[in-house]
C-alpha cells in the first residue's frame, strides 16, 4: 500500500512536525510549562490494519478525539491516546493533587480542548504550507478499546490511514500517543496533488 | 425567516452568541451577552474582543479566532483549563464580588461574506457548582459506606477490603501480617441487664479503646460483627502482635466499665485470638481469619479476660508467655 513515495512521506513528516511544534507552543502556554511534542513516524496503512498496529503499542482503554476537516481533501483526524496516559497528562495540566476519579470527571472536555489544539495545528500547518483552506469541525471525545474501535469500522473498507506516533514529554513524563488520519483514497490523491504542488514550489520535485 | 425573527430569536437564546467579520472585529452581538456583560452592540460593534477584554490578548481564545479566520479551524474551549476568561457575570450581584461566569466557549468559522466566525458562550457555573457539590457527597458516602454507624469504626466491608488487600501484599512482598479478633466477653449477659442503649454505649466505648491503643498510622479497627472487633497489623510478627493484643485487652479491663451479670471481675473485658504468617502462594487470606478465631475461642474456653496466640506449628492456641497478669 505505498501510494505515497518516500519523498511524500519525508514532506509529511515534516509538514507534521510543524504543526506538533505550533501545538507543544499552544500547549505550553496553557499549562505556563515546557511540553515538547514530536512525530518521528509517518506510516499508511489499511484500516483493518488498525488494530493490530495499535495493540502491538499496548493500547487497550483508549481515550480519543475526533475532528472532521473538509477542503481540497476531506479527512477525520483522530488522537489516541491510552486512557492512562491520557490522565498522566490531565493530572500535568489540570492538577497533580485531583485523584484519579476527579480526574476521569474533568477527561471528556478536558482531553477535547487537548486534542483540538494538537489536531488544529497539525491541520493549520498543511494548511498554511498547502496555501489552502481546511473547514474544521468541533472536537468530540470517545472512550474506546481496541477491540471496537467504532469509526475504523465505520469506514469504507478500502479507507486508508495515515498513522503519526507522537511523544509528549512534560514535566519529566513520556507520553506516547498515536495521531490518525482517515482518508479515502480519493482524498489520499488530493492530498498527494497538494504534496506534490508544495514539493515543486520547493523546487524539490 | 425574516430578518426581525431571526434577531428576535438570537436575543432569546440562553447562550452567548458573538458575530466576527473576516478582520476579527464584533458584527452581532446578542442579547444573553448584553446581560452579562453589562455592553450592548454599540458599545462593541466594529471592536475585535481583545481591545474590548484585555485579557483576551495572548489568550487561548485569541488563538482558537485567529485559526478560524485565518485557516477555518474551530475550537472549544473547556472551563477547565481556561477558567473564567471573559469578563462575564452570572448575575449582577456576582460582578460586584468579581465572581466570572465559567465559560464553556466554542468557536467555529462560518461561510459567509460578511462573518467569518461565530463564538457560543455557555454558562456552566450551576453545572460545575453541582459537579463539586456531587463529588464532595460522594466522597462523604464512600466514607460512610466503610464506617460502622454505631461506634465509627471501619465496618466489615472496610474488613473485607483490607483484608484482601493487606494480605496480597504481605504475600508479594514476604513480610509477616498479623490479625487480632478481639471479642467482648459475657456480652449477652451485659446487653440483658443494662438494655440495648447500654450495650450500644459499652460498644462504642470498647471501639474508641481499640482504636486509641493503636500506635501506628494505618492500623485500624473494624466491627466484625456483634460484639466482634478485628486489627489487622502489616509488617507485624507474632511476638509483636501478641504485644499489642495485650496492651489493648489492658486497655479495656482498665475501663473499668461495671458488668456485674459476670463472672470473675464485674467489669467489662475481652478476650483476643492472635494470628501471624507470612503468607505461602497458595495461602488464602481466610486462613488468617481462621487461625484468630480459633485462638479466640481457645481464650474464651480458658476462662476470657485473655489473649491466646495461633500457633502454626503445631496447630493450636496457646497463652501467651507473660498473659493473665492481672
Amino acid at each position: 500500500m505505498s501510494e505515497l513515495s518516500e519523498l511524500h512521506r519525508d514532506a509529511l513528516g515534516e509538514l507534521f512536525n510543524l504543526g506538533v511544534g505550533r501545538a507543544a507552543h499552544s500547549l505550553s502556554q496553557m499549562v505556563r510549562d515546557e511540553i515538547e511534542l514530536s512525530a518521528p513516524f509517518v506510516d499508511l496503512i489499511q484500516a483493518h490494519e488498525v488494530s493490530a498496529t495499535l495493540i502491538g503499542s499496548e493500547f487497550r482503554e483508549l481515550s480519543m478525539v475526533t475532528i472532521d476537516f473538509e477542503g481540497p481533501f476531506v479527512s477525520k483526524a483522530i488522537l489516541l491516546f491510552p486512557e492512562r496516559n491520557a490522565l498522566a497528562i490531565l493530572s500535568n495540566m489540570l492538577d497533580p493533587e485531583l485523584t484519579p476519579e476527579e480526574l476521569s470527571e474533568f477527561e471528556q472536555e478536558a482531553m477535547c480542548e487537548i486534542g483540538n489544539v494538537i489536531l488544529n495545528a497539525c491541520m493549520s500547518a498543511l494548511a498554511d504550507e498547502f496555501g489552502i483552506e481546511l473547514h474544521g469541525g468541533l472536537p468530540e471525545h470517545y472512550f474506546s478499546d481496541t477491540e471496537s474501535l467504532p469509526i475504523f469500522a465505520d469506514g469504507a473498507p478500502e479507507q486508508l490511514l495515515l498513522l503519526l506516533q507522537i511523544q509528549l514529554t512534560m514535566r519529566q513524563q513520556l507520553i506516547q500517543g498515536h495521531l490518525v488520519f482517515l482518508l479515502g483514497v480519493g482524498s489520499l490523491l488530493d492530498l498527494r496533488n497538494c504534496l506534490d504542488a508544495y514539493l515543486d514550489r520547493l523546487g524539490m520535485r | 425567516m425574516d430578518i426581525e425573527l431571526g434577531a428576535q430569536l438570537i436575543d432569546s437564546l440562553r447562550i452567548g452568541l458573538i458575530l466576527l467579520d473576516h478582520r476579527g472585529c464584533v458584527v452581532s452581538w446578542n442579547g444573553w451577552m448584553k446581560r452579562h456583560s453589562d455592553l450592548g452592540l454599540a458599545d462593541v460593534a466594529g471592536r475585535q474582543l481583545a481591545e474590548l477584554f484585555p485579557e483576551v490578548s495572548g489568550s487561548r481564545l485569541e488563538s482558537s479566532i485567529s485559526d478560524t479566520l485565518r485557516f477555518k479551524l474551530s475550537s472549544m474551549l473547556a472551563p477547565s483549563l481556561n477558567p473564567s476568561l471573559l469578563p462575564l457575570y452570572h448575575r449582577p450581584t456576582d460582578r460586584q464580588r468579581d465572581q466570572r461566569m465559567q465559560q464553556l466557549i466554542y468557536v467555529s468559522p462560518l461561510r459567509h461574506d460578511h462573518c467569518a466566525c461565530l463564538i457560543q458562550i455557555h454558562d456552566m457555573t450551576s453545572a460545575l457548582r453541582r459537579e463539586r457539590r456531587l463529588r464532595a457527597q460522594s466522597t462523604r458516602l464512600i466514607e460512610s459506606s466503610y464506617q460502622d454507624p454505631l461506634t465509627g469504626v471501619g465496618n466489615r466491608r472496610r474488613f473485607d477490603q483490607d483484608l484482601a488487600q493487606r494480605f496480597r501484599q504481605a504475600k508479594d512482598r514476604q513480610r509477616s501480617i498479623a490479625m487480632l479478633m478481639i471479642d467482648v466477653d459475657n456480652f449477652k449477659a451485659y446487653n440483658d441487664h443494662f438494655g440495648h442503649q447500654g450495650g450500644d454505649a459499652c460498644l462504642i466505648q470498647v471501639a474508641r479503646t481499640l482504636r486509641d491503643g493503636l500506635r501506628r498510622d494505618g492500623d485500624r479497627v473494624s466491627r466484625y460483627g456483634g460484639e466482634e472487633f478485628a486489627i489487622l497489623l502489616t509488617d507485624t510478627d507474632g511476638p509483636s502482635a501478641c504485644a499489642v493484643a495485650e496492651r489493648l485487652r489492658l486497655a479495656v479491663e482498665q475501663l473499668d466499665l461495671p458488668h456485674p451479670a459476670a463472672p470473675g471481675i464485674g467489669r467489662v473485658s475481652v478476650s483476643i485470638g492472635i494470628a501471624a504468617m507470612v503468607p505461602t502462594d497458595e495461602q488464602l487470606c481466610y486462613i488468617l481469619v481462621a487461625q484468630a478465631d480459633l485462638a479466640l475461642y481457645t481464650a474464651k474456653d480458658a476462662g476470657r479476660n485473655g489473649c491466646m496466640w495461633y500457633d502454626a506449628e503445631s496447630g493450636v492456641a496457646r497463652p501467651l508467655p507473660a498473659s493473665k497478669t492481672s
